[in-house]
C-alpha cells in the first residue's frame, strides 16, 4: 500500500492478501485526522429520534439541538413531533447557576403544549459538566405530568458515537417493561435497529405481517412509547444494525428472556436469510411459516431477477467503495454489489468491531482494503489509489466523492427512497446504475487524464 | 496599581485578614478596590458594614447584559471600592465559569481603567483552587503578586503548599509571583518560627504574623474591621504594620512547593520537637 496521510492509522487500514490480517478498531479518532463519525449526543439522537410521539428535548446550548435537527428521514405513519427540535438553550446565565430550574420550565411547558406520549432529554457537553440532576428533574415531571420521562446521559466528551448508542439503548431500557402485555401472539417480533429513514421499516413490517408474524414494537423506526413500553411481551427480537441496539437485545435477553437474532434486510440475500430465521425460530409454534416465508421470497424474486439482469450487463467489473457507520451495513452491500457483478475495492466503518472486520476480511476479495474510523485525506487517497467508480456512504463522504469526480450513492441519513428488502434492491440496483453510467464523470478532471485533485 | 490576589486554606480568615489590611491601607490615603470572588459573597461585609450589596452575577442575572459598574461597585470604609462576584447556590452550576464572567465583566465595564486612580485591586479568592474558574485572578494580565494565609496546623499548610503549585504553573505562562504568606496565628506550638522555616523552603519570606485576639471577633459582629471598630486597639496597629509590609514589600519569587514528606518533617521538627 502506498503512504498513507497517516502513519499512526497504519494499524486501521489493511489491504485483503497482504499478510496476517489483524485490524486495530473501536478506539478513539487520531486527533486532527478529523474522523466521520459524530459525537456521543449525536449517536444518542439517532437512535432515539424516531420515536415519534415522544417529545426529544436536548439540554444544552441551541447548537446541539440545531445541528442534528431532522438530521434523517425518521418517517412515521403518525404524529410527527419527534420531527420538532427542542433546546433548552442554555447560555452563560444557566452555566453560572446551574440549568435544572430551566430544564423544568421547558418540560412543563412543552408537555402541556404538545401532550406527547413521553419525554427523552438529552444532557450535552455542558450538562455534563455543571452536574445538572437530569434524573431528578425528569422524575419529578414525570410524576407531575403523569408520562415517563427520560434521561439520556450523552454527554460529548464521553467517547465515540458507540457510547451514544449506548446511552440511547441505557434509555430505551428504562421504558421497555413498564406497559401490559396481554393479548401478544407467541409469534411475535420486535424490529430492533431500523429507523425507517425512507419507509423501509415498513416494506419489512409488510413482509412479515404476510408470513402472519405479528410486529409489536419498532425500535425506534416510527416508533410509538407505548409500543416500546411492551415490547418485552414479544417472543423474539429482530436487530439490525451493527452497534446502535445490540445492547439493548442483550439486555432485554438477559431481564425478560427475550432472544435475538442479528438480521439484515438490504440486498436479496439477507433479506431472505432473514425471513427464514424468522420462519425457523418459531417453526414449533407454527409449522406452517418456514413454507410461508420460502413462498414469499419466492414471489419477490420472481418479479425482481428480470430486471436486476438488465442492469447487472451494464455494472459488471466496475469498482465500488463502500465507507457506512456501522459495519453490519457494510455486509450486506458487499453482498449487494457482488450481485450487481461489481468488485468491493475498499470498505470500512465508523464503529466496526474486531468481530466485524474478521467477518468483512472474509466476504470480500483479495486486493479489497478494509478501514476502520477512515477520515477525508485517507479516504481521498485510497479512492484514487484503487480506482473506485463509486462510494456509497453517507452525507460527510459525499462532498469527498465528488470533488474527486467519484459517483456517490447515499446509504445513510439522507436518502429519500426505501432500500430495504426485494423492491429496494431493486431500487438500489437503478439508482446504483444511474448514477455509474452517467456522462457526467468523463468531465471529472481525474476521468479526464489530469490526476490533478479540486481541494477547493 | 498593584493588583494583589489573597488564596489560604478555607477558614483560615482570608477575608477578615484582606478586609483590615485593605483598611489599613485605605487609612494610609490608598485608594483600594476589593473583589470578592467567592460564591458566599462575604469578602467586602466589614467594609461594607454589612452584606447589602448586590453582586455582579446576580445583577447579571436580574438586568441581562445592561449592566453598569455603579450597580455592582459600593463605596465602603475610607471611599475604597467594594465587589462581589457572588455566584449559584451551593450544590449548581458552576462557580469557577461564575468567577471568569465577572471578572470579565468588570474589565469590560472599564473598572481597573486608569481614570478610577486605583493604587491597589485585592482579589479575595474561596479556599482551594479547585478548578481553572478560581485561578482566573492569577492569570496573565490579572493579579500579579499573591499572598497566602496560613496558620501553624497541618492542613493550612498542606493547603498553602498546593496553591503554591498553581502559583507555580501561572507564574510560568505569565507574570504571576507569590508575595510571601501571612501567618494569622492559631496559637500553634512555635508557629511563628515554623512558618517562616516553611517560607524559606518555599523561596518565600513570612511578610508579617499576626497574633490571635478576640477583638477581632468582635469587630466582625459589628461588621466592621478592627481598624475601623477599635482603631486604638493593639489588633488595629498589627493590621496597619501587615498594609505596610505589604506596600513596601519588594521581594517577589515563583515558589517552589515542598514535597509531601518533606512538609511533614517540617511539621514534626516544629510541632512536636522544637
Amino acid at each position: 500500500m502506498t503512504a498513507l496521510p497517516f502513519e499512526a492509522r497504519r494499524d486501521q487500514v489493511h489491504r485483503k492478501g497482504d499478510g496476517t490480517f489483524r485490524l486495530a478498531c473501536n478506539r478513539e479518532s487520531l486527533a486532527g485526522a478529523v474522523s466521520q463519525r459524530a459525537c456521543v449526543f449525536c449517536g444518542a439522537r439517532v437512535v432515539l429520534y424516531p420515536v415519534a410521539d415522544a417529545l426529544h428535548l436536548v439540554h444544552g446550548p441551541v447548537g446541539c439541538a440545531a445541528y442534528t435537527w431532522d438530521i434523517r428521514g425518521a418517517l412515521s405513519s403518525g404524529p410527527q413531533l419527534h420531527r420538532l427540535s427542542f433546546s433548552t438553550d442554555l447560555r452563560e446565565r444557566e452555566v453560572i447557576f446551574g440549568g435544572e430550574e430551566k430544564l423544568y420550565r421547558a418540560l412543563t411547558e412543552l408537555i402541556g403544549r404538545h401532550r406527547p406520549a413521553g419525554a427523552f432529554v438529552y444532557s450535552t457537553c455542558v450538562v455534563g459538566l455543571i452536574g445538572d440532576d437530569l434524573g431528578a428533574v425528569c422524575k419529578r415531571v414525570a410524576a407531575e405530568q403523569g408520562i415517563p420521562v427520560i434521561p439520556v446521559r450523552s454527554e460529548g466528551f464521553q467517547g465515540t458515537k458507540r457510547a451514544g448508542y449506548a446511552a440511547a439503548c441505557e434509555a430505551l431500557f428504562r421504558l421497555v417493561g413498564t406497559g401490559p402485555t396481554d393479548g401478544i401472539s407467541p409469534v411475535s417480533v420486535n424490529i430492533l435497529g431500523d429507523f425507517n429513514l425512507a419507509g423501509e421499516l415498513w416494506i419489512v413490517r409488510g413482509y412479515l405481517e404476510r408470513m402472519g408474524v405479528e410486529v409489536v414494537a419498532n425500535l425506534t423506526g416510527d416508533g410509538r412509547v407505548a409500543h416500546i413500553a411492551r415490547c418485552h411481551g414479544a417472543a423474539l427480537n429482530l436487530v439490525q444494525c451493527s452497534g446502535a441496539t445490540l445492547a439493548l437485545a442483550r439486555r432485554m435477553e438477559e431481564a425478560y428472556g427475550v432472544p435475538f437474532r442479528r438480521v439484515s434486510y438490504f440486498g436479496v440475500d439477507d433479506m431472505a436469510e432473514a425471513l427464514y430465521a424468522v420462519g425457523d425460530h418459531f417453526a414449533d409454534r407454527d409449522p406452517g411459516l418456514p413454507g410461508r416465508a420460502r413462498e414469499l421470497v419466492r414471489e419477490e424474486l420472481s418479479i425482481l431477477e428480470p430486471r436486476l439482469r438488465s442492469i447487472r450487463a451494464d455494472l459488471e467489473g466496475r469498482r465500488v467503495a463502500i465507507y457506512v457507520g456501522g459495519a453490519f451495513k457494510a455486509f450486506s452491500l458487499v453482498k449487494a454489489f457482488r450481485l450487481l457483478g461489481m468488485r468491493t475495492v475498499i470498505v470500512g466503518s465508523q464503529t466496526g468491531t474486531a468481530e466485524d472486520y474478521r467477518e468483512l476480511h472474509e466476504i470480500t476479495d483479495p486486493g479489497t482494503v478494509i478501514v476502520d474510523d477512515t477520515n477525508p485525506l485517507e479516504l481521498s487517497a485510497l479512492l484514487l489509489e484503487q480506482g473506485a467508480d463509486l462510494l456509497v456512504g453517507g452525507v460527510k463522504e459525499r462532498p469527498i466523492a465528488y470533488k474527486l469526480g467519484i459517483g456517490f450513492c447515499d446509504h445513510n441519513h439522507e436518502r429519500k427512497l426505501p432500500l430495504a428488502g426485494f423492491e429496494g434492491m431493486l431500487r438500489f440496483a437503478e439508482e446504483v446504475h444511474r448514477t455509474v453510467t452517467s456522462p457526467v464523470w468523463r468531465f471529472a478532471p481525474r476521468r479526464a487524464g489530469s490526476r490533478e485533485v479540486c481541494h477547493a | 496599581m498593584r493588583k494583589v490576589a489573597i488564596y489560604g486554606k478555607g477558614g483560615i480568615g482570608k477575608s477578615t485578614t484582606t478586609q483590615n489590611t485593605v483598611a489599613g491601607l485605605a487609612e494610609a490615603g490608598k485608594k483600594v478596590m476589593v473583589v470578592g470572588c467567592d460564591p458566599k459573597a462575604d469578602s467586602t461585609r466589614l467594609l461594607l458594614g454589612g452584606l447589602a450589596q448586590k453582586s455582579v452575577l446576580d445583577t447579571l442575572r436580574d438586568e441581562g447584559e445592561d449592566v453598569e459598574l455603579e450597580d455592582v461597585a459600593k463605596a465602603g470604609f475610607g471611599d475604597t471600592v467594594c465587589v462581589e462576584s457572588g455566584g449559584p447556590e451551593p450544590g449548581v452550576g458552576c462557580a469557577g465559569r461564575g468567577i471568569i464572567t465577572s471578572i470579565n465583566l468588570l474589565e469590560a465595564l472599564g473598572a481597573y481603567e486608569d481614570d478610577k486612580e486605583l493604587d491597589y485591586v485585592f482579589y479575595d479568592v474561596l479556599g482551594d483552587v479547585v478548578c481553572g474558574g478560581f485561578a482566573m485572578p492569577i492569570r496573565e494580565g490579572k493579579a500579579q503578586e499573591i499572598y497566602i494565609v496560613v496558620s501553624g496546623e497541618m492542613m493550612a499548610m498542606y493547603a498553602a503548599n498546593n496553591i503554591c503549585k498553581g502559583i507555580q504553573k501561572y507564574a510560568r505562562a505569565g507574570g504571576v509571583r507569590l508575595g510571601g504568606l501571612i501567618c494569622n496565628s492559631r496559637k500553634v506550638d512555635n508557629e511563628e518560627e515554623m512558618i517562616r522555616a516553611f517560607a524559606e523552603k518555599l523561596g518565600t519570606r513570612m511578610l508579617y504574623f499576626l497574633p490571635r485576639d478576640n477583638v477581632v471577633q468582635k469587630a466582625e459582629i459589628h461588621r466592621k474591621t478592627v481598624i475601623d471598630y477599635a482603631p486604638e486597639h493593639p489588633q488595629a496597629g498589627h493590621y496597619r504594620n501587615l498594609a505596610r509590609a505589604m506596600d513596601e514589600n519588594d521581594m517577589f519569587v515563583i515558589p517552589k512547593p515542598l514535597p509531601i514528606p518533606e512538609l511533614e518533617k517540617l511539621l514534626m521538627d516544629y510541632g512536636l520537637f522544637g
